[in-house]
């Protein structure tokens, strides 16, 4: 019995203690320069992209009097150019395509309200539903071409949002075995392999194995070449997504706020619709419009500005590309109506 | 609770101290009162339907034995509280609709009432073990019990409560009334077991699932994408479905019960009947227990035996999930089984190798049609010709495909080493050896290290749910 106890003992710790070979194989093959994270408490040190200053600089030169930021929903939704003619103001847009909110928050911060742009005067934020409070999934090095050597608020609300009550034992896993730094070395190594092979198949023998990848996300995957999603998928949405005011202080929006108030920027929170249906309006459900309502109602006593597009009988299915993206011709349509509709704010 | 958070390993780990310090009837209490907090975990209300058939199963079985001239009766009562709700939580809304879109065809306005329930995970799974235990109290293979917490821990049991293995009350109903005790040797097989499946979840089938979640995105796929996001599911169906048997086999063995193996390797198959030998045990030799048999099985002719198999698919099949593409599905299978009955005589041994391609080949055709849930997408799917591809497409393919088979080459390599006579991880729990040998210990330990290591680098980010809570 005492045999097998230690046979058991053995498994135990060898499941534990093996993985422990991950820091070895970190120091012993080559890399890139490790760095301690802008987010020391949800990743180890690691290799990172340096912040883009460039797009930084970019955005002083201009010194907008606005700023759009958001996902695909706000670049597909307002054209900055016409925006800031109609407006007669000066707008950029901050886009990145199937961004979370922590990266809003990181591109509002660094690239506008702490960019030293002395007119900036307001900032217009485009979301889904319940994109502004909604539990944050970023993955390594997704947001390092916004962020500062040191994020402690993004650090903070992540920790709370990704490791709840386990986050101590997270933190000490990855400080014990560093596996985020091998998958930054192993992973582009291993996932290579096959685009290189495949690369040997493909007619255009210029391409690197970094390009098929890129070429292949962005084209065979292009968005207009995606399924139109489900009408309103968050149609029976319920559940503790939904529940705003147990999520509101976990989330980024107070950051936002306070930022914002600090640095004495005017926001607008514009909820997009999400793709019609021919009868109507998508459908929501009971939850979601309770959610609405509580993010307006906080928003609108923070001083912020909230308009919600759901049911605006000026964006039909017809205006609808894929998705919830536009069309190239209801883009234009949306960005008019919104110099038109939202005149004062932008004042 | 899912098995890969860090809220189960405090669960298991709390649970199984406190355990194995209990005597047996207090150990059943705290086993079911254990499962009703793992299932309730979330959702708390979903006990409440456990309850239900729990509740009205132990009494049915009751009043069968108290009064066998009545037991039709009471059968009849289990399986319509059974099959009600299953019914109402999981094909009202299909029927409803159906209905109102054949009434439409005939121009007649039927407005369809949807009651959008959530379905419950699980729900398929303890139905249909909690009826069998009815069945066979009632066809006397299994004695009516009087413990009703041993059969609520019976239909409770959390390992394997929300995707199974189905396990059958002739199994583990005695599992339940005997006296167990706490191996260390089959502790440490079941480590292996659960790390396996851990890796097989984490690893291979989440990794393989966003291939194919990616893939069936698209609304015009091009063939070789189409086909590559195929192998990616079939990769992800087998290592996700299996990987959760693993696990709840190697929890419950923790707590001194032993589930049925649900996987032998099931893409080594050599044809349909071979592969439903292979594939989810548990489930196929129910329906051939409950539905093929009593439909007469193979005992009349040809033309009958064909009709029962394509009956049980098509139930089976529907099992699955109120959508037409589960039928289609389970109409698939029943078709290539009834075919490969009337011609597999004639096929050579030495085609074996080519016979399990050629099965694979067939068992990918069937994932498409469980995948696409949308009937004219398969139909557009099945139109695809690789001529059609552009270059770009063709390499996007090959990619996909290599991607999803890189992964998969741990499941790969331990599904041909098994077959060809080495160890297999998921049969070693069942053979424990009396006296632990020293160069296995370390075999196992290293395996468990480097499967644990490899989990924590490139488990996939985005987390899936196992594919058969949705059923």
């Amino acid at each position: 019995m005492a045999k097998q106890v230690l046979s058991l003992a053995i498994v135990l710790a060898g499941t534990l203690i093996v993985p422990l070979g991950l820091r070895v194989l970190n120091h012993a093959l080559p890399g890139a320069e490790v760095r301690d994270s802008y987010l020391p408490t949800v990743e180890t040190p690691r290799p990172r992209e340096p912040f883009d200053q460039a797009a930084a600089d970019a955005v002083r030169d201009v010194q907008p009097q606005f700023v759009v930021i958001g996902d695909s929903m706000a670049g597909i939704r307002i054209d900055p150019l016409q925006l800031s003619r109609q407006s007669r103001t000066s707008v950029v847009g901050l886009y990145q395509q199937g961004s979370p909110v922590a990266y809003w928050y990181l591109a509002f911060k660094n690239l506008a309200a702490e960019n030293d742009l002395k007119n900036l005067r307001g900032a217009i934020f485009f979301f889904r539903d319940d994109q502004l409070t909604t539990q944050v999934q970023v993955t390594p090095g997704s947001l390092d071409r916004v962020a500062r050597d040191r994020e402690p608020e993004l650090d903070r609300v992540l920790a709370a949002n990704r490791l709840g009550g386990f986050a101590d034992v997270h933190r000490a896993a990855r400080t014990v075995y560093q596996f985020d730094r091998t998958r930054i070395w192993l992973e582009p190594k291993l996932l290579g392999a096959p685009a290189t092979f495949a690369l040997r198949a493909t007619v255009d023998k210029a391409l690197t194995a970094p390009e098929l990848v890129t070429a292949i996300n962005t084209e065979v995957f292009a968005l207009d070449r995606l399924r139109p999603f489900e009408a309103a998928d968050l149609a029976a949405a319920s559940g503790s997504a939904l529940d705003f005011d147990a999520n509101v202080d976990d989330s980024l929006l107070p950051e936002i706020i306070r930022l914002a108030e600090r640095s004495k920027i005017k926001l607008a929170f514009i909820r997009v619709q999400r793709r019609p249906t021919a009868a109507g309006p998508p459908p929501q459900s009971p939850a979601l419009k309770t959610y609405v309502d509580a993010l307006k109602g906080y928003l609108e006593a923070r001083g912020a500005y909230f308009h919600d597009d759901w049911g605006d009988p000026d964006e039909p299915l017809s205006a609808y590309a894929d998705g919830d993206h536009l069309t190239a011709e209801g883009r234009i349509r949306y960005t008019q109506r919104f110099a038109e509709r939202h005149a004062r704010f932008l004042q | 609770m899912i098995f890969h958070s860090l809220a189960f390993a405090v669960f298991f780990v709390i649970s199984v101290a406190i355990y194995w310090r209990l005597p047996l009837a207090a150990q059943n209490m705290f086993l079911l009162v254990a499962s009703y907090v793992f299932y309730g975990w979330v959702h708390p209300w979903w006990p409440v339907l456990l309850l239900i058939t729990t509740v009205v199963d132990y009494w049915s079985a009751r009043r069968i034995a108290e009064h066998p001239d009545q037991k039709k009766k009471w059968l009849w009562l289990s399986i319509a509280a059974n099959l009600g709700l299953l019914g109402v939580y999981k094909y009202f809304d299909f029927f409803v609709g159906n209905v109102a879109a054949a009434g439409a065809a005939l121009g007649w306005n039927i407005p369809p009432i949807a009651l959008r329930l959530a379905l419950p995970a699980g729900i398929s799974f303890y139905t249909f073990q909690s009826m069998s235990y009815t069945i066979d109290v009632y066809r006397g293979h299994a004695p009516a019990r009087s413990r009703f917490v041993d059969v609520a821990a019976f239909v409770s049991f959390f390992p394997h409560l929300v995707a199974g293995p189905i396990m059958r009350a002739t199994n583990l109903l005695p599992q339940v009334e005997r006296k167990r005790s706490f191996s260390p040797a089959a502790a440490r097989d079941a480590t292996v077991l659960i790390v396996w499946g851990l890796f097989k979840k984490l690893v291979i089938a989440d990794n393989t699932g966003v291939i194919a979640n990616k893939v069936f995105a698209l609304q015009h796929p091009d063939f070789f994408v189409l086909w590559a996001g195929v192998f990616a599911f079939a990769i992800q169906i087998y290592a996700d479905f299996s990987a959760y048997t693993d696990i709840a086999r190697g929890v419950a063995k923790w707590y001194g019960f032993d589930l049925i193996r649900n996987f032998e390797r099931p893409y080594l198959a050599s044809g349909p009947a071979d592969f439903w030998h292979r594939w989810n045990i548990s489930l196929s030799t129910w329906f051939r227990d409950y539905v093929f048999i009593p439909l007469g099985g193979s005992r009349r002719g040809p033309g009958r035996v064909a009709a029962n198999l394509m009956i049980t698919f098509l139930v089976s099949g529907f099992w699955h999930g109120a959508s037409w593409n589960y039928v289609l599905w389970g109409a698939y299978h029943g078709s290539l089984l009834i075919i490969a009955r009337s011609i597999a005589p004639r096929v050579p041994k030495s085609l074996r190798p080519l016979q399990v391609v050629g099965m694979f080949v067939l068992t990918c055709i069937g994932w498409l049609i469980f995948r696409e849930t949308e009937l004219t997408q398969l139909i557009a799917d099945f139109s695809l010709v690789p001529s059609a591809s552009t270059p770009l497409e063709r390499s996007a393919g090959l990619y996909l495909f290599l991607l999803a088979l890189l992964y998969s080459v741990p499941l790969w390599l331990h599904d041909l080493w098994a077959e060809l006579g080495g160890r297999d991880l998921t049969a070693s729990i069942d053979r424990p050896e009396p006296a632990p040998r020293w160069s296995r210990v370390a075999t196992q330990a290293a395996l468990c290290g480097v499967m644990f290591a490899v989990i924590l680098v490139l488990r996939s980010q985005t987390a899936l749910n196992f594919i058969y809570f949705a059923f």
